[in-house]
């Protein structure tokens, strides 16, 4: 067993790490550095909004062959990604052959099977040689806009197979000695659409990938290739100290969670399961995903290594949430997969596309399973779904437009914490990305956003509140093809922790032009009152059956009853997302707080009498006359005392 | 890749194997099993003990089951 490198005296450290301690920090913090400096570079000048604007990549950098590839230094977006890309390096290099790999070489894999994630997201590998052998990799996964496949953009649930997914690329060469090599050039386009934008992003993936292994050689000629390799080997050691003292933190202990993912896009007979059993001994600890779901009939599915990445990340962000992430990170987990699941489905009738539908959930039924143990340290579930919309058509001059991850309920709340409030406007726990500015949704494609605003009442009440459930009306100007793929609506995925309780479920609904021309007559955007529903299209979620508004006792709406909603102008979408748990017992909330809320528009005056016992006075519209709203200290006293929960 | 199904049962589970005889060098359980685990650089074939997770011995999966033990790549027939 390794001595922890904090207990290594200076003499066993230079030994072991081929550098001194000082050395081994600099270089763990540089190799940070470039991939940050890498990335930035794509995030600035790449041509697409999903990757300019969402940040829908990742980059790392992994050591060489003889180190088996560790990942050294990851970037701060999409942890989704992270951690598939080591196995994305090494099974790339290893299958296209260590020694066919030349100076100049790009790699590149989209396959699900042995890269993770989808077959958008192409891992790019550059080698980075030093004196004639490789001695580490530069790496960025990126979104690509299109693969091919029966959806254009992909963010579909309705394919049943690998095929109807779109172009796999195997590990294959895109650049030989710096030369583009045009069979594999000549595949990608020959199969995908928008290649006007494909050919940009990728050359900036390239320019991207040399200026990290630019900075890398950088650092080699100042501290040699021994200093190098002995710091990767230090900062995945560090990283697996730290997790290693993390988990010896929890108490020994069986600990089981549960998530439920709504149902597939056959039909909604069959809801799918992700179940966790954690056992943890001392430093040791085992999480096996037995009594999980088999794998679904659509596309919803994730793989073998999204599961390991998921459970990993979901320990760390409860026991270990300041160390770096790397390889190191990974090493102290063992997880138990059956094979054939939701989340490590197999082909050609387990096709993988919206992976982060099974992943995030599994997040959190790691972190429900752990609830009670982690006390205080529990953190409560997020918006669980990415809830995606996604929607395509022409231009009157005949060219494509294409509208993905920018309008729909991408962007939603996240659990409160022993910290703080959870925040309101991110993407799930496990995306981590950046949201679009509306200017940029709307001038790529025809649409307007007329609502972007949080929902009242919706964030998880607790001593912290949970993120506000997001709202957003998109109203699209021309004709079009749209899919919604909502799956987390049947059950809160905000659920509460350490006495804090769920936030509220989502919902995605359609509005006529007919519906939309009457309240622009009077209000100007078809308002937020619950009479509204009736004269809504019902897209997803639990609904009442009547009246078509929110109820969570009412019935499912399954998304899928049309797997294309073909639209004329003029229809307006409206999404609602979950709202995330609340953290501690709302009865005990600073009820001062509670007033800045309702001041706020998080909580409405009934809101806070009925969730957190705090009654406010002075203004019955808090909208109008903010500054008058007070605390009636007396009667929150009484009422808090007389409470009977 | 080869064809897979999908499974009839709508819950998997992995079997985890009795290893009679086996005895935990550090706990001295007689609760050992044997089983698949993914973990750090990959599928290992594990022999474990279920009380204190100990791990008696860890395999790598070979080379041509890299990607789990049920996918297999035609290519790597040729």
């Amino acid at each position: 067993m390794r001595k922890p490198v904090k207990d290594l005296s200076a003499k066993e450290f230079d030994q072991l790490y081929n550098c001194d301690r000082f050395s081994a920090l600099v270089l763990g913090n540089r190799y940070r550095y470039i991939v940050k400096h890498m990335c930035t570079g794509l995030l600035t000048r790449a041509f697409s909004i999903i990757l300019r604007d969402w940040y829908d990549f990742a980059g790392t950098i992994s050591g060489p062959p003889e180190l088996n590839y560790p990942m050294v230094a990851v970037s701060d977006s999409l942890i989704l990604f992270i951690g598939t890309m080591p196995y994305a390096v090494s099974n790339t290099v290893e299958e296209y052959g260590v020694s066919n790999i030349e100076p100049g070489d790009v790699l590149l894999c989209n396959d699900p099977y042995r890269k993770g994630t989808h077959v958008m997201d192409t891992c790019f590998i550059r080698p980075v040689f030093y004196q004639g052998k490789i001695v580490a990799f530069i790496n960025l996964t990126a979104h690509l806009l299109d693969m091919g496949g029966i959806v254009p953009g992909g963010f579909g649930a309705e394919k049943v197979n690998i095929f109807e997914n779109g172009l796999v690329i195997p590990p294959s060469v895109l650049y030989k000695k710096n030369k583009p090599y045009p069979p594999t050039w000549k595949l990608l386009f020959d199969n995908t659409r928008y290649g006007e934008v494909l050919l940009p992003d990728i050359k900036t993936i390239y320019e991207s990938l040399r200026l990290g292994e630019q900075l890398l050689l950088e650092s080699i000629e100042k501290y040699g290739l021994d200093a190098i390799h002995g710091a990767m080997r230090y900062s995945c050691d560090v990283a697996e100290d730290a997790a290693v003292e993390g988990i010896s933190k929890l108490p020994d202990g069986v600990y089981v969670g549960e998530e439920l993912v709504d149902a597939d896009g056959i039909d909604d007979t069959e809801e799918y399961r992700l179940r966790v059993k954690i056992t943890k001994k001392k430093s040791r600890i085992e999480v096996d995903l037995s009594g999980t779901s088999r794998q679904a009939r659509t596309c919803i599915n994730a793989g073998w290594l999204d599961a390991e990445d998921a459970v990993v990340m979901a320990l760390k962000f409860l026991v270990d949430p300041l160390a770096p992430v790397n390889s190191g990170s990974f090493r102290p987990v063992d997880l138990v997969l059956p094979e054939g699941t939701v989340v490590s489905a197999l082909p050609p009738e387990g096709p993988i596309y919206l992976y982060w539908e099974m992943t995030n959930p599994l997040l959190l039924a790691v972190w429900k399973a752990l609830s009670n143990a982690v006390g205080a340290d529990a953190v409560g579930g997020d918006v669980g779904s990415l809830t995606i919309h996604s929607a395509n058509g022409l231009w009157p001059d005949g060219r494509l437009w294409l509208n993905q991850s920018v309008v729909g309920g991408e962007h939603g709340p996240w659990g409160a914490n022993k910290v703080a409030d959870g925040d309101n406007y991110s993407t799930i726990v496990l995306a981590n990305s950046y949201d679009t500015s509306t200017e940029a949704a709307e001038a790529d494609s025809p649409v307007v956003l007329l609502r972007k605003e949080y929902v009242t009442d919706s964030g998880g009440p607790g001593i912290h509140r949970g993120g506000s459930a997001v709202r957003r009306d998109s109203l699209w100007l021309l004709p079009g093809e749209h899919r919604c793929v909502p799956l987390h609506f049947k059950t809160p995925s905000g659920f509460g922790v350490f006495g804090g309780r769920d936030g509220t479920q989502g919902a995605v609904w359609l509005f006529e032009p007919k519906v939309w021309r009457k309240y622009k007559e009077k209000y100007g955007l078809i308002p937020v009152t619950t009479d509204v529903y009736n004269e809504s299209i019902p897209i997803a979620g639990v609904l009442n059956s009547k009246t078509k508004e929110l109820d969570s006792k009412g019935e499912y709406f399954w998304p899928w009853r049309q797997k294309v909603w073909h639209i004329d102008a003029e229809y307006i979408f409206r999404y609602q997302t979950n709202g995330g748990g609340g953290w501690g017992d709302p009865f005990q909330k600073d009820p001062e707080i509670v007033r800045q809320q309702v001041r706020d528009e998080y909580v409405s005056i009934e809101g806070a009498r009925r969730d957190y016992g705090v009654v406010i006075i002075g203004t019955n519209d808090p909208h109008k006359e903010p500054e008058k709203i007070e605390v009636d200290w007396e009667e929150t006293q009484k009422l808090r005392r007389n409470s009977s929960r | 890749m080869n064809r897979h199904r999908r499974p009839a049962e709508k819950f998997l589970y992995v079997e985890k194997k009795d290893v009679p005889g086996k005895i935990c060098p550090e706990c001295r359980s007689s609760n050992v099993k044997e089983y698949p685990i993914l973990s750090d650089g990959g599928w290992f074939t594990v022999t474990k003990c279920q009380d204190c997770l100990f791990s008696l011995q860890r395999t790598p999966f070979p080379p041509e089951a890299r990607l789990g033990s049920k996918l297999r790549l035609l290519s790597d027939y040729l």
